[in-house]
């Protein structure tokens, strides 16, 4: 098994240059990806209304309370050049009581955004709707802000631990998200070498060698899962100390959620690897498969976005899932161990699975 | 020391290989030959316990290896017809790594890769890697990968397939020494006839999955004892005077080879004066004339009416 386990180790030592595009990857994607919810960011709003003056004037000190974003007044016609040319993700054309998102893309902060100026806009319309049946409209607007500032009942939000909530952090989301899905790529192209060796008769090889097929099975798995933790666990330490990305105190947690991750993915590869003949094949279902599984899973997404049963039926059957569950807890939840036991567990259940009918199937196209 | 009884192979519909019976003895270099598609790989996949037969059985001095695999499988060296090996490494990572799923004792295994890498000849291109080598040398490599654990039976499947003259010369020189001097037990299949007869002391003829013959090559060549071969050089080719010569009843097959023809014929037959008479009619003028020793592709010819290539 082990000279098995040290020849994939020595191809991929002879040619890193994968490994490496995968993990620059990771980390260009990330930063491609979350580069507008990690800083500030500045947005647009105008208002083309016949009282555009007020309108923005009005709508401007409102979005911009506790905001971490800055909403800036634009001359309309730049502010839909600027999104027109890619320079913003997006713009608010502000109306009396309503708004409009002025983009071309489907980015996080495009949610993001949505989100903060859709909150602003309908606790203005509660308040309004309070103002208009009263004689003393500054008054009641004074009170309702001051009730507003000191509430009879005062709701609390806590982490788990009961320690105070974090906001939710998109970007170190995404940071994990990318991180899996160039994982699942490594991963599956690695258990592939299975078939490659297969194909190249090396499999034969191995089989009228005294090493076992348990023992051959383990050494090309093993080798998958550790390239793929080893991948994982590279973009992670220079997210944590290079690019100082916020990924919680757990980062023993952390990498045995990977791990199980790891497993898991490994397993689904060999699963799909059991239903072609060819390599070549692989390399042709994989990638087409892979990308939708985060997608279906909603991993790119805030959490809930996702609500159809069918595609979070699709999306528990993929490791996927499950890991990003856990690591959202841990990192910004700060989850303990007991917290994070039924995605690890259906992690591995799913592990066991495909693992059992993959390799099943790997035997069966062969014999 | 290794023989077949009545192995059968059958894939879905199809027989692969039907009631095969050989045997080899200690020390024997045996062919399989025959063309593409007649059961060679299959036969010797069974033999090599790579492959369980459909029925029938292989037995290893007395014991059956289907029961045990594991009995052949610690003295069997296997060449494959695929290059098996890591392309990406050098030819000495991959004798080092075949020499450790063997389980070459690690005080041996630098000594045993230097000489494996010696018998190929290619100790100089030890750190080169594999991609970068010419097919006769990989088909070489190919070959030391199945010897470094010293197997008693060394199993051949098609070996110099797609690959220049000089490096079959060497891989043939390389196999014969590895028979005569070190007593390595050979089983060596092919297509080409001019192999199996330079290395082999028996023959086994396939065809369409069965043994249509057996024995040495003066056994194998005694079926066409009643037969001539000859080839005739012509001033010019006819096809006319190919018909004629056919019509003749004695005539099993002809066959245009350039500017000659090669004729096999019932001994003992008056073909010359036919052929010359003939050649007369056409006005064709007879070159040359030479009698010629029999093949084994023309005993294949002979059984099957094809030729190996075909």
């Amino acid at each position: 098994m082990i000279p098995v386990f040290l020849a994939q180790l020595a191809k991929d030592r002879r040619n890193p240059l994968i490994l490496i595009i995968f993990i620059a990857a990771s980390i260009g994607g990330t930063i491609l990806f979350t580069g507008g919810t990690e800083t500030p960011t500045t947005i647009s709003i105008f208002s083309e209304e016949e009282n555009d003056q007020a309108i923005e004037d009005k709508w401007e000190s409102l979005l911009n309370e506790g905001s971490d974003m800055r909403f800036v007044v634009t001359d309309s016609a730049e502010a839909r050049e600027n999104v027109q040319q890619g320079q913003s993700d997006v713009a608010v054309k502000l109306l009396e009581e309503d708004y409009k998102l002025i983009t071309t893309s489907n980015l996080p902060t495009v949610d993001y955004v949505d989100q903060h100026v859709r909150t602003v806009f309908e606790k203005e319309a509660l308040i309004q709707s309070a103002v208009e049946q009263s004689n003393d409209i500054e008054g009641l607007r004074t009170e309702i802000e001051t009730t507003l500032n000191h509430p009879p009942l005062d709701m609390e939000v806590t982490s788990i631990t009961g320690e105070e909530l974090s906001s939710y952090d998109m970007g170190t989301q995404l940071m994990f998200a990318f991180t899996l899905l160039v994982a699942m790529f490594i991963i599956g192209f690695r258990v592939n070498n299975i078939l490659k060796d297969k194909v190249y008769g090396l499999w034969d090889r191995l089989i009228l060698s005294p090493v076992s097929k348990t023992g051959m099975y383990t050494a090309y798995i093993a080798y998958a899962c550790f390239i793929g933790f080893v991948q994982m666990l590279t973009v992670i330490l220079i997210f944590k100390y290079v690019l100082n990305y916020d990924i919680g105190e757990r980062l023993d947690l952390l990498l045995i959620i990977l791990a199980f991750f790891t497993f898991s993915m490994v397993s689904i590869a060999t699963l799909l690897t059991g239903l072609v003949k060819k390599p070549e094949q692989f390399y042709a279902l994989y990638p087409s498969v892979m990308p939708i599984i985060p997608l279906i899973s909603g991993v790119y997404m805030m959490p809930g976005t996702i609500t159809n049963p069918v595609l979070t039926f699709i999306g528990d059957l993929f490791p996927v899932s499950h890991a990003m569950d856990a690591i959202i807890n841990v990192v910004m939840y700060d989850a303990a161990w007991q917290d994070i036991t039924q995605p690890l567990i259906l992690m591995v259940l799913i592990g066991v699975v495909a693992m059992g009918i993959g390799i099943n199937l790997v035997e069966r196209r062969t014999t | 020391m290794i023989e077949t009884i009545q192995l059968s192979k059958r894939f879905k519909e199809k027989t692969v290989v039907e009631g095969v019976d050989l045997y080899l003895d200690k020390g024997e270099s045996v062919g399989l030959l025959g063309p593409n598609g007649a059961g060679k790989s299959t036969t010797i996949s069974i033999i090599s316990s790579l492959l369980k037969p459909t029925t029938g059985d292989v037995k290893l001095d007395g014991e059956s290896v289907i029961k045990n695999p594991g009995d052949i499988r610690k003295v069997l060296g296997v060449v494959p017809q695929e290059i098996a090996l890591y392309q990406e490494l050098t030819a000495y990572e991959n004798l080092k790594f075949f020499g450790r799923i063997y389980r070459v004792p690690k005080s041996q295994l630098e000594s045993r890769i230097q000489t494996t890498l010696e018998l190929v000849g290619l100790k100089d291109r030890q750190k080169d890697l594999i991609k970068t080598f010419s097919g006769g040398m990989k088909r070489r490599i190919n070959i030391a990968s199945a010897l470094l654990h010293h197997p008693k039976i060394l199993i051949l499947d098609e070996p110099t397939v797609g690959i220049d003259p000089q490096s079959r010369n060497y891989i043939l020189e390389m196999i014969r020494k590895l028979n005569e001097q070190e007593g390595t037990t050979v089983l060596y299949t092919s297509h080409y006839m001019e192999e199996v007869e330079q290395l082999c002391d028996r023959v086994y003829i396939m065809d369409h999955g069965k043994v249509i013959a057996s024995g040495s090559q003066s056994e194998l060549l005694s079926i066409l004892s009643n037969e001539d071969t000859m080839k005739v050089q012509l001033n010019q080719m006819s096809n006319e005077l190919v018909k004629a010569i056919l019509e003749i009843d004695v005539v099993r097959h002809v066959e245009e080879t350039g500017d000659s023809i090669k004729i096999i014929a019932k001994k003992s037959s008056n073909i010359i004066s036919n052929l010359v008479k003939l050649a007369d009619q056409q006005n064709i003028k007879i070159m040359n004339f030479q009698m010629e020793n029999p093949s084994l592709e023309d005993v294949f010819l002979h059984l099957t009416g094809r030729t190996l290539r075909d």
